[in-house]
């Protein structure tokens, strides 16, 4: 039937049983659509799915301070606090709504005292509604505020980063800037993840990292030196325990500090570490196959080359192989054993120990090698010597825990990582073994240069470095030093790695004028090593030196006339 | 007169309706007693993190290490303080001999 005929039919004829029918069809349809949609929204009502309700939640219900989940906190290696958002209440005001100007300053300077008058005047003679007079209040100034009842006046919440150690771990931790938003250190790095509020824990033990900090700065202050910076890293996986850098800052002030105290001198300052580098030298030496081991250098006389003479600190007149070179620690001998595996080798392991390019560490605040790359012998010689090569101190310790770590590439993290991290190998484990063995000897050698080193019952090695600083003038200073000391240990398994660096110490009457790293960085080494062993649960050896023969190679040093030299 | 399936219809459509209030009442209600229990977490944890926080500034190391250095007067440990086994073995038998001695 057309809904034409439908229109014009007789609806007063009654038993009409078509009709009947069609009412009955469109009576149902109607009933059947009214469920439809009943049953429809009573299935949506009901299921109540998660982000609907988050949101509700958050949206609707929630107080505006709270409308973005606070950011997520930091932690250290083991659950202790270092950084946490907490909620404080500030102090704004509406200079429209205030009556009596002169009563209200007088309120506020009851329980304010320290308030400017002047500037405060100012303020409450501007035309604008909202004024913030003060980033932070106490509660009881608040208690104080409601019961002066002030007009105009709005106690507001606001969220607050705070940094409960002060000064602890300030470089690496960064700071936030009045939006909450991470601008360095940890805090910028990782910003995403911490304003999502998820909680960030970080390689560094708390613990460690104080010891680390006191131990520098006291030597710092020993020395009146001007800074230093330190890393003591696991040698196995590179995680970070404690990385300092001298002079510091609390970083609560963060955003009021404007000198050189926020430069990451570990991590952003590149330094010429001098001999420190000859670590990489000797190993590139038993890894080439341009060197033997057999082979000894000449170093009685100075060595010319192009407009420059390379000296040695204390002469020796006789030829040293390369553990000699190391323990008395030649620049001529090390000059010589470059120049004979050549630039190309020295650029391709620098490059592979990551020495040329900036760390892959989890904050901004990188510095980037610079490697004198002219190709020349003169270069390759100096570099070898670390003068020509300036790196950060984390750079160094990496490159150390490589060598101690079966010659397996350690990449430095500030992060909990994977316990065996599947790494290139730069070194065999033969050459490891024999760098092992020559880092020990210049520490427990009786003409090693790192004499003051030896952590009684604990098997430390590693290797002194001091080189004049580059002078503003250009050039080197010859009354300034960078010292620098890079450690491992226990030597037979290594399981830390410790570098120190001290920049411009002065001598001083105990040591006898000398500012070398013997004298200054290496005691550093020792009162680490005596006081994180038990903390790192690192037991001291009851065997003898000659119980390790298995594990480390018995080199014999000869002496020397004079005393040591770098 | 009302016929049968019509009452039956009309009850139903009553019914659904009644059902269909009481449930968007009760999930409202739900609702903001979920909104409550969300704003009471998020200030349980922002007071937990000032606890955190004052906890954190309490056990700064340098506070506790001059604590335990002036008020208990422990000192560093040093490598002769760290014994195994072995050592205390070796040190009662020793002692024991010196006793018979």
């Amino acid at each position: 039937m057309k809904v034409r005929d439908f229109l014009y039919k007789d609806f007063s004829i009654k038993n009409n049983s078509k009709l009947r029918k069609i009412k009955l069809s469109i009576c149902g349809a109607l009933l059947t659509f009214s469920f439809v949609i009943i049953g429809y929204k009573t299935i949506s009502l009901a299921s109540l799915n998660k982000v609907s309700t988050k949101n509700i939640s958050s949206k609707k219900n929630q107080p505006s301070f709270f409308v973005k989940s606070n950011r997520g906190s930091i932690y250290d290696r083991n659950g202790e606090l270092l950084a946490t958002t907490i909620k404080v209440n500030s102090l704004n005001i509406n200079p429209q709504e205030i009556l009596n100007k002169n009563e209200t300053i007088r309120k506020l300077k009851k329980i304010f005292p320290e308030l400017n008058d002047e500037s405060f005047r100012k303020k409450l003679n501007t035309q604008k509604r909202h004024l913030n007079l003060l980033r932070e209040i106490s509660p009881n100034e608040q208690v104080l505020l409601l019961e002066e009842g002030i007009e105009g006046i709005k106690i507001e919440p606001r969220n607050k980063r705070v940094y409960p150690n002060n000064n602890l771990v300030s470089h690496i931790l960064g700071g936030t800037n009045i939006d909450g938003e991470g601008i360095a250190g940890i805090e910028k790095s990782l910003n995403k993840r911490l304003l999502n509020g998820k909680n960030v824990t970080v390689s560094i033990h708390k613990g460690i990292q104080h010891i680390t900090e006191k131990i520098l700065s006291e030597q710092i202050k020993k020395f009146e030196a001007e800074g230093g910076a330190g890393i003591v890293m696991n040698a196995k996986n590179g995680e970070i325990y404690a990385i300092t850098s001298l002079p510091d800052y609390n970083a609560n002030n963060y955003n009021s500090i404007f000198n050189q105290n926020l430069f990451n001198r570990a991590t952003k300052g590149i330094y010429e570490l001098g001999s420190t580098l000859k670590l990489i030298t000797a190993a590139v030496a038993f890894e080439s196959d341009r060197v033997n081991e057999s082979d000894v250098f000449d170093v009685s006389t100075p060595l010319r080359v192009s407009s420059r003479t390379i000296r040695d600190f204390h002469p020796l007149n006789y030829r040293l192989n390369i553990p000699e070179v190391i323990v008395h620690s030649s620049n001529i001998g090390s000059a010589k054993i470059a120049e004979k595996f050549g630039t190309s080798i020295q650029l391709k392991y620098l490059k592979s120990l990551g020495l040329m390019d900036k760390l892959n560490l989890e904050i901004p605040e990188l510095g980037t090698p610079q490697v004198r790359k002219d190709g020349k012998l003169l270069s390759t010689m100096t570099i070898s010597y670390g003068h020509g090569i300036a790196i950060t101190l984390s750079h160094l310790a990496s490159a150390t825990a490589t060598i101690v770590n079966d010659g397996i590439q350690v990449k430095p993290t500030l992060l909990i990582s994977n316990p065996n991290p599947l790494n290139d190998r730069i070194f065999s484990s033969e050459t490891s073994k024999k760098m092992k063995s020559i880092m020990r000897l210049v520490v427990s050698s009786k003409h090693g240069t790192a004499k003051k080193a030896q952590a009684t019952g604990y098997l430390v090695g590693g290797k002194t470095g001091t080189a004049e600083k580059i002078s503003q003038t250009g050039g080197y200073s010859e009354n300034q030093n960078i010292v620098a000391f890079t450690a491992a240990y226990p030597m037979n398994n290594p399981q830390f790695v410790i570098s120190i660096m001290i920049d411009n110490p002065k001598g001083q009457k105990f040591s006898n004028g000398y500012r070398t790293a013997g004298w200054v960085a290496a005691p550093v080494i020792k009162k680490l090593v005596t006081r994180i062993s038990p903390i790192l649960n690192i037991r001291p050896q009851t065997k003898l030196s000659s119980d390790f023969s298995k594990e480390l190679i018995k080199y014999k040093i000869r002496g020397k006339n004079k005393g040591a030299n770098l | 007169m009302i016929r049968y399936p019509s009452f039956i219809i009309v009850f139903l459509i009553v019914f659904v309706a009644i059902s269909l209030y009481q449930i968007k009442h009760f999930i409202t209600q739900k609702e903001l007693e979920l909104a409550a229990i969300n704003k009471k977490v998020i200030r349980a944890e922002s007071d937990l993190n000032i606890l955190k926080a004052e906890l954190s500034f309490l056990k700064r190391p340098n506070r506790i290490e001059k604590i335990a250095k002036n008020k208990l007067y422990l000192k560093e440990i040093s490598v002769i303080d760290i014994w195994n086994l072995q050592h205390l073995v070796e040190v009662t038998k020793s002692m024991a001999e010196s006793e018979v001695k």
